[in-house]
């Protein structure tokens, strides 16, 4: 399954996560390597959103180590900023900031971080705005554009820092159904170049289609991973095949 | 702390020390002190305003009686004419809106004799009280005249014959006037240095010194010539009162009743 | 009321300016304390919030007229008497700035944690993800944004701070209304005066509330 002759992104190792008394991660580990495209599937409360937040440790790990980029970011000591410039997320509600207009959304994180000139920012802003079919909206507010023109920005934004990998929360689950296409197609041309992505999502089909790696979570723990066509087609858990004949 | 408790009880002592001759915070009028005259007139019950506390001119004293100099004039000078009275202790500014709509018909509370009260309606009786203002410095302080001070600020309380007072030395002398509204406001800026000096009538001064025990000097030196506190009507119609107010005050200065008076509590 | 005006106006209107002084004095630093102070009430760190809660607690449960007492007499001579220092005596117009800075500071304060707390809280967590600082990311992003909601109360807080600065007549500053009492005693005529005063906080505060409305149409220009 894993391209083992690959560089590991992502370590994850006998992480959990507590909410006060509420454990939302028991214990999970995995490895993730370099251009693998892995969707998490599972029932919702089955920790894989809190999961996906503890690899830019955008949640407080409680426990266990996880490496990112060769940082172990639950060392207090590292710089998570430094670590998160190089990881994108991109969020169910899309989170644009809705004070700037789309090229500003695009270029505060390059500028402000020294990554770029303002002529440097600006230029690839266009490039990936283009990119995603969007390059006459860079003058347009957030509250201008549709749910899909939101989240194809939102992808272009976080691929303006230009990262290793990619994280997705759920980015289709808010979207009207005719426009999820435009953000699968987004998301499957990134994968088709080669970006390690990590990918939660309800999306069976992008999972079958895209993913090199398939992972259920239920009740904080990974229950069964595999390529898509063993978890998705072929399920062993019993869990797995309840959730699978729900959602299919 | 011992000292700043005595300092705080002293503050609330003088608390209220209600504006001399000017206007003074406290409107309202809770302390209704009714001293009637046991001598028998015509019938008629005049009713008498004053302020709340002007402490010597009128206060409530520890037991609760409502006492001063004013107090025990208006006393003595209806027992010489034998007219029945009652004392209403409003507050300043309420004594004076009492007056003016009938509700009282006439006022004592240690009101200066001056031209411009007379020009917008009041009309006095003769003078009971010869009050001077001075200026008043910290105990410590290098201060012994209005020359010392140029350049400095001074504290008045609004209204009063002290601000006029100060008013009329500051170009002369060169300083600056800050106004307060109360009178233990003004001494604190005074005892903390916020201001050098207050302007403040001598009597009121004086007995505030020794109530508060505070550490502050009257300059004696700078007296000024005084005005005169006088009774006062508002209404023409009330000419009576002020007739026997006169004669009252002539008969018991001359029997030593009056002197008996102001030794009581000026010592 | 014309004669006191034409007597009197210049030294009521010096005196506007003395109130205008304080009040714009007392508003800035009322900011800066506001801004410290609603910031720490967001922060994830007990013993910030917990300083912010005791700093907006304390200021609002005092009236500002004891304030006033407490810090232009009060605090001098708890350290005249109480640890010998006779430096610090603050003047009418020092201890004025503080009062109104402290007061206001407090429900500033309270404006900004709610502007702060009303802007969604994935715009932080956006801006962090990208690898802006926490400080970077609540001034480009969520602050502008708190701002804009924060608008209409700031100025309404504002105008209550401008009317608010005639308790200062207390400790003999001589803002519009320690001197309309000095005019009242001069004048005895407390209808032409309080009526002129009057005026004068009215058409400050009018013209305040339209440049409001102003700031606030332009704010919102091209947004939502």
């Amino acid at each position: 399954m894993a391209e083992t002759n690959k560089q590991v992104k992502i370590h994850v190792a006998n992480l959990k996560k507590n909410f006060g008394d509420l454990e939302v991660l028991k214990d999970v580990s995995i490895d993730i390597h370099e251009g693998e495209v892995v969707v998490i599937l599972g029932p919702s409360g089955s920790g894989k959103s809190t999961f996906l937040r503890c690899l830019n440790r955008l949640e407080e790990i409680t426990g266990g180590t996880v490496i990112v980029d060769g940082y172990d970011i639950t060392d207090k000591k590292t710089n998570i900023n430094k670590v998160r410039e190089n990881v994108g997320m991109v969020f169910q509600l899309f989170n644009l900031f809705n004070n700037l207009d789309v090229m500003g959304n695009m270029m505060l994180a390059p500028t402000e971080l020294k990554k770029a000139t303002k002529e440097e920012a600006r230029e690839n802003a266009m490039r990936l705005l283009k990119r995603v079919g969007l390059a006459d909206k860079a003058d347009a507010f957030p509250a201008q554009l549709s749910g899909g023109q939101k989240q194809r920005v939102a992808i272009a934004r976080a691929l303006a820092m230009n990262p290793d990998i990619m994280l997705f929360d759920e980015p289709t689950s808010a979207l009207d159904p005719e426009m999820v296409g435009e953000v699968l197609q987004v998301m499957q041309g990134l994968a088709k170049e080669g970006m390690t992505m990590v990918v939660v999502t309800h999306e069976i089909g992008f999972a079958r289609e895209v993913a090199s790696r398939v992972i259920f979570m239920e009740g904080g723990y990974i229950v069964e991973q595999g390529t898509p066509d063993e978890v998705i087609n072929h399920p062993k858990e019993p869990r797995t095949i309840d959730f699978l004949s729900k959602v299919l | 702390m011992k000292k700043a408790l005595s300092l705080l009880m002293a503050a609330t002592l003088a608390l209220g020390l209600a504006a001399c001759g000017g206007n003074s915070a406290n409107g309202d009028a809770n302390n209704d002190a009714a001293n009637s005259s046991d001598a028998s007139g015509d019938g008629k019950t005049w009713v008498i305003a004053s302020d709340t506390v002007f402490k010597p001119f009128e206060y409530t004293d520890a037991s609760g009686n409502f006492v001063g100099i004013d107090v025990d004039l208006v006393a003595a000078i209806a027992e010489d004419q034998g007219f029945n009275y009652e004392i209403k202790s409003l507050g300043w500014d309420a004594a004076i809106a009492a007056c003016q709509a009938g509700q009282a018909d006439g006022m004592i509370a240690g009101a200066s004799i001056t031209d411009e009260r007379k020009e917008s309606g009041w009309i006095f009786s003769d003078g009971y009280y010869q009050a001077t203002q001075t200026m008043t410095v910290a105990e410590d302080s290098d201060i012994t005249g209005f020359e010392d001070l140029s350049g400095k600020t001074v504290a008045v309380k609004t209204g009063t014959q002290g601000a006029a007072y100060a008013e009329s030395l500051k170009d002369q002398y060169g300083f600056e006037i800050t106004y307060f509204e109360d009178s233990p406001t003004m001494y604190q800026a005074v005892l903390g240095g916020q201001t050098v000096a207050c302007f403040e009538d001598t009597p009121i001064m004086a007995s505030s010194i020794k109530d508060g025990d505070l550490a502050l000097k009257i300059l004696e030196d700078t007296a000024n010539e005084g005005a005169p506190y006088g009774f006062a009507i508002f209404n023409a119609d009330n000419q009576e009162l002020i007739d026997m107010f006169n004669a009252g005050l002539a008969n018991i200065k001359e029997n030593g009743k009056y002197d008996e008076i102001i030794a009581k509590y000026l010592g | 009321m014309i004669q006191i005006f034409t007597d009197y106006g210049p030294l009521l209107l010096q005196a506007l300016g003395q109130t205008l002084l304080l009040t714009l004095l007392g508003l800035f630093f009322a900011c800066i304390l506001g801004l410290i102070f609603g910031i720490m009430s967001v922060l994830k760190n007990r013993v910030c919030n917990v300083i912010s809660t005791i700093f907006v607690d304390v200021i609002r449960g005092v009236p500002m007229i004891v304030l006033a007492f407490y810090v232009y007499l009060g605090i001098p001579y708890l350290l005249k008497n109480g640890w010998g220092l006779t430096g610090f005596v603050p003047t009418a117009l020092q201890a004025g700035t503080i009062c109104l800075a402290l007061n206001c500071g407090a429900y500033m304060a309270e404006i900004i944690r709610a502007g702060i707390q009303s802007v969604d809280k994935g715009q932080m967590e956006a801006a962090r993800s990208l690898g802006l600082p926490y400080w970077k990311a609540m001034q480009r992003v969520v602050l502008p944004q708190a701002i804009r909601t924060m608008i209409p109360s700031i100025i309404n807080q504002f105008i209550i701070t401008l009317k608010d600065s005639s308790i200062l007549s207390v400790i003999g500053f001589p803002e519009l209304v320690n001197t309309a009492k000095n005019v009242v005693a001069i004048t005895f005529d407390s209808f032409a005066v309080w009526t002129i005063v009057a005026l004068m906080y009215l058409i400050v505060i009018t013209l305040l509330s339209r440049f409001a409305k102003i700031m606030e149409r332009r704010l919102n220009r091209g947004r939502d």
